[in-house]
């Protein structure tokens, strides 16, 4: 059996790396989209993007659009590099038939 | 690697995550599409409203309105197109795509100036339903909010035809112009 990376495991996290990993390096997702496509709740989420920042697999930025707070999520480069090993990780369990 | 545990899942879990993956990635590039096209639908939807409405008020202006607003929709379909690519960071410039596009463009031309001579009812009428035809098609592929605003419009765009009678641009207005800003809204929020 392969080893997993537990903090990008975790069914939440896993979907919000998953939906970073899905767009082109260096573009990020707001707070209230990535809350849409995941279906989280906003502080459940909000714990979850901070477990993944501390790890640094993902940069938070905020700003202001206008006079509304902006949330920006982007997955960085070694969170990037962390989802492609666990991709990895899962395709070898499931080849290795275990 | 310090993030990493000794945690072990078996086969079937791993299907299960992976299967989590692709379905998230593939409605955040579909989230990303709709909100890329939201804002062309909601032009064309502002232009054709206008159109119609004009066609309404001033029927002997509408062949140069309609010229007019064909150029507008165009040229504004393609700025918005390069400044969303842009601001995603995706390419989806296709030269197939274009000419596609400009072969869809000379048949709707072909058939209703040159060969079908049509009154200006027939026109409101055939533009509306062609231009909602590759809605439905493509949206088999892209996403089913495509399929249901091109069959919406379509459905009403042919009771506009029928049953509206002098009311007709009026209906238009409304159901192409508004239906297609409503489609353009929601999608934006999807």
């Amino acid at each position: 059996m392969s080893e997993l990376n537990d903090i990008i495991h975790q069914p939440l996290r896993l979907k919000i790396m998953a939906a970073l990993n899905a767009l082109p390096k260096g573009k990020g997702l707001e707070f209230s989209h990535l809350k849409k496509l995941t279906g989280a709740t906003d502080g459940n989420l909000g714990a979850h993007i901070e477990t993944l920042a501390k790890a640094n697999y993902v940069a938070v930025t905020k700003a202001f659009v206008g006079k509304k707070p902006q949330t920006t999520v982007t997955a960085t480069a070694a969170g990037r590099s962390a989802f492609a090993k666990h991709i990895a990780s899962l395709r070898e369990i499931i080849e290795s038939g275990n | 690697m310090k993030n990493e545990s000794k945690r072990m899942i078996d086969r079937s879990e791993a299907s299960s995550a992976l299967a989590d993956i692709a379905e998230i990635g593939a409605r955040v590039r579909q989230s990303l599409f709709y909100r890329r096209t939201s804002a062309m639908l909601i032009l064309w939807g502002a232009l054709t409203f206008a159109g119609y409405l004009g066609m309404f008020v001033a029927p002997s202006f509408s062949r140069c309105a309609w010229i007019a607003i064909m150029i507008l929709g165009i040229c504004g379909s393609v700025v918005i197109g390069m400044v969303s690519a842009k601001r995603q960071g995706v390419n989806n410039f296709s030269a197939r795509l274009l000419v596609a596009f400009l072969v869809f463009i000379a048949f709707g031309l072909i058939w209703s100036v040159a060969l079908g001579g049509f009154s200006a009812r027939q026109l409101g009428a055939f533009w509306t339903s062609y231009f909602m035809l590759p809605y439905i098609l493509l949206g088999l592929w892209l996403g089913w909010a495509f399929v249901a605003i091109g069959l919406s419009v379509m459905a009403l765009t042919f009771a506009g035809y029928f049953y509206a009678g002098d009311w007709f641009p009026l209906w238009m207005a409304f159901v192409n112009g508004i239906g297609l800003i409503l489609g353009g809204l929601w999608m934006r929020r999807s």
